[in-house]
């Protein structure tokens, strides 16, 4: 079994993946009216303060999940959850960039075992180095009994 | 209610409660509209099952689309500044399911609301959870 604490002091916020983006106006209204969002802020793409919606910044997926040099952890790998914090308006149709780090590690036990927590972080940037947008991607592995 | 501005928020009110379109048109459409399709898995019940799974799935982004949008109506004027999302267990499509939303915090000086998500299965068994930061003008 992996010792959280030594995972913590040697991976956390240390930048591992560096991933270039462009966000498209069209798919992500057409994202948020698949979810019957109303607002024409995120549904028409026209409208003078049309932005991203958060799924779709959400779905962001860096080029690695996890530092190279990162041990198995073995057993079975599940999405645990997203977040995403807003900063600025995310504009569409230029290069943007994604710098990932694992945010936290952190473990839960219980009756079936250990259930170990990766929060990945991108740190979404425009060409100005402007921080417009972080999300998180909550990875949950149940740890294959010893 | 529809809220304006921020001293239309009380402190524990519920936000209106809301059934999420699970159906597998729907769930399929949003997956391939963000890259997810192909697999089966938000597509097809016989391919999630072959996979492992108990069903096709509503994709977990897709759950958080459908809780930014409660809010968004709630709030017009509202900005989602932070929505975290924790996937506790699929939300399985062609299912109904309910999102409950009510107000836990208000920040009268910064003008944000912290608001606790769910959604439910018609079991009452909570299969997505989450807590969203929304400011509101004052």
């Amino acid at each position: 079994m992996l010792d959280i604490d030594e995972l913590r002091s040697k991976f956390l916020d240390l930048e591992f993946d560096r991933t270039g983006f462009v966000i498209e106006a069209e798919k992500s209204a057409a994202a948020a009216k698949a979810y019957g969002e109303t607002r024409p802020e995120f549904t028409d793409p026209t409208d003078p303060n049309f932005q991203a919606c958060l799924p779709i910044l959400a779905s962001l997926a860096s080029g690695r999940q996890l530092p190279i040099d990162f041990p198995s952890l073995g057993g079975i790998s599940m999405d645990g959850g997203k977040a995403v914090t807003s900063i600025e308006p995310v504009p569409f149709g230029v290069q943007l960039t994604g710098r990932t780090h694992l945010h936290d590690i952190y473990a839960k036990s219980g009756r079936s075992g250990r259930m170990v927590f990766l929060v990945s972080r991108i740190q979404l940037y425009d060409d100005a180095g402007t921080h417009l947008a972080s999300t998180d991607s909550r990875q949950v592995i149940r740890e294959k009994p010893e | 209610m529809s809220i304006q501005i921020l001293s239309d928020v009380e402190f524990g009110m519920d936000l209106p409660e809301f059934q999420p379109d699970t159906t597998l048109d729907a769930t399929s459409k949003f997956a391939n509209i963000v890259g997810y399709s192909g697999g089966g898995r938000f597509e097809d019940h016989e391919q999630a099952r072959a996979q492992g799974l108990p069903g096709a799935l509503m994709p977990g982004i897709m759950s958080m689309g459908y809780l930014s949008r409660v809010i968004h109506e709630w709030a017009p004027t509202g900005t989602i500044k932070h929505i975290d999302t924790v996937f506790r267990a699929p939300v399985l499509a062609d299912q109904n399911h309910a999102i409950a939303a009510v107000v836990t915090d208000i920040d009268e000086d910064t003008g944000e609301v912290i608001i606790d998500l769910s959604i439910k299965n018609e079991k009452d068994e909570t299969r997505v959870f989450g807590t969203a930061t929304v400011t509101i003008p004052k």
